[in-house]
């Protein structure tokens, strides 16, 4: 029992950043139908971002003294903040150019743009892993009942929570929020009322890679390494989840980051370890045999 | 002529090599230079230049320049028969390296199969050097070594009986604790056995699971990047077993990434380089060039200064007789008297205890 608790508590950590990172593909993928290859190495980017934040901060000034909460406020802005200005880019760049062309081409540039970045990065910052910015109070760790909760866990549950209750509540009460449903029902009618696509769409990379980014310095504070190659197995996990969940919609990425995090866990636990990746993989090609569409997805027309 | 023409070309293009050939020996250097073990790759191409650099200036070798042909396999087996075959085809007289394991071994073949002499730095799976290749030979010590060293000291020394071993399922790592797992004495029971994937970085489901097997010590058959995040995790999830691993754990990263729950752990690898007096020319230049040496500079310092002595020795670098000059002689080097045996390994086992102490590995 005491393990089975365990492995959970260790698959919900994991589950909650594929959730954030999940969030990104399905909303990118809503609106214009692409599936962003390069949103991983966004989330690799803003792990960076965080990084160079933190350090940049305490090499400045030593007396400068940020307390733990303070100095995990700064490199999650940081990383969210480079994040977003990665994606803003690329999208302008890369993909705006794109928007009539086939959407074969838009893939085949999404692949372009992921590792044009891992490459990009891996030479600005180096080959090797980059250790991160340990925080004394992330690293505290209790002990209940013989199951261990470290406080980087309890801190990615309740950031990861807040986000996505922070984007719900924008997309379902504000006019803007409104605005983003309504043109991934329909990019082209939505004109009509007003709504500028352009703007909807550039501020969809933006949400998506802010999140993205803010997964990337948790998975940093957590793990303690990064480098230039996290974001492709992280990008995939992600994207698992976000068919899982069927992509398109942003409850099932939620829920299909958590339910990935669980499988993968249990079934490292109770089925073998080294499958742990294959597991989940095998349970997705399961669920689209039975459900097509994902957990939430509604077949589109 | 368009056969005129290709004669032409064709002519050029042997004249440049064979000008290419006559100003310069070149020697390949392979490992990882890139990737999450990169700093074995850069300590490796540190040690190497830096012998080509002393011979260069004492008038190279043979009356001609050295040129290391550096090459990157990314720990990747498919990236070092790639890299193999380049090498050969570049004209390398020989080759230091590879460093991995999986990657020495295949592109063994490769050099073999060319006739070109390979002398890796740090690749200690016994199977390299019992291929029957007369050509391949290592500076380092085996696995099998390394694996009794270990397993005797838990046994005997330490006095644990609850042992619970973890693997990477490279060649190396899991060679490394096959070898350990068949050394341990019948005091010593293994409780959990289990392996887990190079490159992942939660380790916290394989753990839960030891935990509940109450090991004594975790022995851990791999490399700093995955061993350094696997005694953090472990000490997270409440685990107060002795950590211990091989060689592939040595320097400086592997604390950076453990952070304050490396102390304490325990490795095999060759004596301390700062109480060998051969060494401290070595040490010296290499700190004036690059800063601290890395656990395996000196290992590729003294492969390359081996290849480059044959050389000289054998004043020629025609394959057969600079293998053959191998095989017979002794070599002078920074870290003492080499001589290799017939399989191309060292004669003596190299290994001793090391421990992290205050975040520094320390020998016993």
């Amino acid at each position: 029992m005491r393990i089975l608790i365990q492995q959970i508590i260790n698959g919900l950590t994991t589950g909650s950043v594929y959730a954030l990172i999940a969030l990104g593909y399905t909303m990118v993928y809503g609106i214009i139908e692409l599936i962003n290859f390069a949103h991983g190495d966004i989330y690799m980017v803003g792990a960076y971002g965080g990084l160079i934040a933190l350090t940049l901060l305490g090499t400045m000034s030593t007396a400068l003294h940020l307390s733990g909460m303070g100095a995990l406020l700064v490199g999650l802005m940081a990383g969210m903040l480079l994040a977003a200005a990665y994606g803003f880019t690329v999208e302008k760049l890369a993909y705006r150019p794109l928007r009539k062309a086939s959407r074969l081409s838009l893939l085949i540039t999404a692949l372009g743009v992921s590792l044009f970045l891992e490459n990009f990065v891996m030479i600005g910052q180096g080959a090797s892993d980059k250790t991160y910015v340990s925080i004394g109070m992330l690293n505290r760790n209790f002990i209940v009942g013989g199951v261990s909760i470290t406080m980087s866990q309890i801190v990615i549950f309740i950031a990861a929570f807040a986000i996505m209750l922070g984007l719900d509540l924008f997309i379902n009460k504000t006019m803007t929020g409104r605005a983003m449903k309504a043109a991934s029902q329909d990019p082209v009618t939505v004109q009509l009322v007003g709504i500028n696509t352009d703007r909807i769409i550039s501020l969809t990379f933006v949400i998506g890679s802010a999140l993205a980014g803010a997964a990337g310095v948790l998975v940093g504070f957590y793990y303690g390494v990064i480098n230039f190659s996290i974001g492709y197995l992280a990008g995939m996990k992600a994207f698992t989840a976000a068919v899982l969940g069927g992509i398109g919609d942003i409850g099932g990425a939620m829920v299909g980051g958590l339910v990935l995090g669980l499988l993968e866990s249990l079934g490292a636990a109770y089925l073998s370890s080294e499958y742990k990746d294959a597991f989940a993989f095998i349970v997705l090609i399961l669920l689209l045999l039975i459900r097509p569409s994902g957990l939430f997805g509604s077949s589109r027309s | 002529m368009f056969r005129r023409l290709m004669i032409i070309i064709l002519s050029f293009g042997c004249m440049q090599s064979c000008t290419h050939k006559s100003n310069i020996i070149r020697i390949g250097v392979a490992g990882p230079m890139t990737g999450d073990q990169s700093v074995f790759g850069r300590d490796e191409r540190r040690g190497a230049e830096l012998a080509v650099q002393e011979w260069n200036r004492s008038g190279g070798v043979l009356g001609k320049k050295i040129e290391a042909v550096v090459e990157d396999d990314q720990h990747d087996p498919r990236q070092a028969v790639a890299v193999a075959n380049r090498l050969v085809s570049d004209g390398v007289v020989g080759v230091i390296g590879h460093f991995n394991s999986n990657c020495s071994i295949p592109a063994s073949a490769v050099y073999h199969r060319a006739g070109i002499p390979m002398i890796s730095h740090g690749s200690t799976n016994p199977q390299l050097t019992e291929q029957g290749f007369n050509d391949v030979f290592r500076v380092c010590g085996r696995d099998d070594q390394q694996g009794k060293v270990a397993a005797d000291f838990v046994c005997r020394d330490l006095k644990l009986s609850r042992i619970a071993i973890i693997q990477d399922r490279t060649t190396y790592g899991q060679g490394l604790a096959d070898e350990f797992r068949s050394h341990l004495s019948s005091t010593c029971r293994t409780v959990y056995d289990g392996s887990i994937i190079q490159g992942d970085k939660d380790f916290r489901a394989v753990l839960t699971d030891v935990k509940s097997k109450k090991p004594d010590l975790i022995y851990y058959g791999g490399v700093f990047p995955e061993a350094g995040l696997l005694v953090k995790q472990a000490r997270q999830l409440g685990i107060h077993a002795v950590f211990m691993s091989g060689d592939g754990i040595m320097g400086p990263e592997f604390v950076n990434i453990a952070g304050s729950a490396a102390d304490g752990v325990y490795a095999t690898f060759g004596p301390d380089i700062g109480s060998v007096p051969a060494a401290r020319p070595f040490i010296e230049s290499y700190r004036k060039l690059y800063g601290e040496p890395g656990p395996y500079s000196i290992y590729a310092y003294v492969a390359m200064n081996i290849l480059l002595d044959a050389i000289k020795g054998a004043q020629t670098t025609v394959p057969g007789k600079l293998v053959s000059y191998l095989h017979a002689h002794t070599f002078d080097t920074a870290l003492g008297a080499i001589r290799f045996d017939s399989k191309g390994d060292v004669a003596h086992s190299p290994y001793v205890i090391w421990q992290v102490r205050d975040r520094h590995f320390v020998q016993r």
